[in-house]
């Protein structure tokens, strides 16, 4: 039993450490490397691209362990009728985690003989479906102004 | 206080500078990292370039139009839900 609890806490504890490591990578993330593409040069110019990132994750672990594998009777209140404790020495732990990240162009920044210039890059499904939201408020306070009004 | 600051960091952090000619690159990024005893959350986006000629340094900013017009957007809807709402409660009353 003590063997097994050592054993799992060391699984555990191993697991955890690997998890930290894994976050410590998830770190790189945060650095303008990241950020910012390697320059793509053609003739005069030089392009480079600038992303929004975001990465996340989380780990967890556990364990448990079963009553004593005794099969001793398990006494009650005098008088009452004695309870078998669930004779089950098992025990189980576990570990896992889960994460991802995701990445979106901002604006490509244009080196040329004129100067710096940068330029947004605009995403367009995202505002379709920002506006087809703001549509849908609209019409509600419309309905209910137009209800309102006709009593 | 300074748990928090542990747990919640945000700084604007400066990229490997780049040489084009004569001007001097400088990205530069904003890093909000959450960190939690089991996990953490990073965003990480671009804010503006540093562009150095000689002794002038220009600041060009990085805008996200994307979320301004997203966040634009979102500010209406919720105007247009307060607008309504005391006339919602009004017809139940």
């Amino acid at each position: 039993m003590s063997d097994m609890f050592t054993d799992f806490t060391q699984a555990i504890g191993k697991q955890r450490e690997e998890n930290m490591g894994l976050m410590e990578k998830l770190l790189v993330a945060a650095q303008p490397g990241a950020v910012y593409s390697e320059p793509v040069s053609s003739g005069n110019y030089m392009i480079i691209t600038a992303s929004e990132v975001s990465a996340g994750g989380g780990f967890g672990g556990g364990l448990g362990f079963g009553t004593p594998s005794t099969d001793d009777e398990v006494s009650g209140a005098e008088g009452a009728r004695p309870q078998r404790a669930k004779s089950r020495g098992e025990g189980g732990g576990g570990s896992g985690g889960g994460g991802g990240s995701a990445g979106r162009p901002v604006a490509v920044i244009i080196i040329g003989p004129d100067g710096v210039d940068v330029k947004p890059v605009i995403d367009a499904t995202k505002i379709a479906l920002a506006a087809l939201t703001t549509l849908g408020a609209i019409v509600m306070m419309l309905k209910s102004m137009r209800k309102l009004s006709r009593g | 206080m300074l748990r928090l600051q542990r747990l919640i960091q945000s700084h604007i952090v400066s990229g490997t500078p780049l040489i084009a000619g004569e001007a001097t690159l400088t990205p530069q990024s904003h890093a909000l990292i959450v960190r939690w005893p089991s996990g953490g959350f990073i965003w990480n986006r671009p804010v503006a370039i540093l562009v150095e000629r000689g002794a002038q340094t220009q600041r060009i900013p990085i805008r996200d139009l994307t979320r301004i017009v997203q966040l634009g957007l979102l500010c209406l809807s919720v105007v247009c839900i307060i607008v309504s709402w005391p006339h919602t409660r009004r017809k139940e009353k």
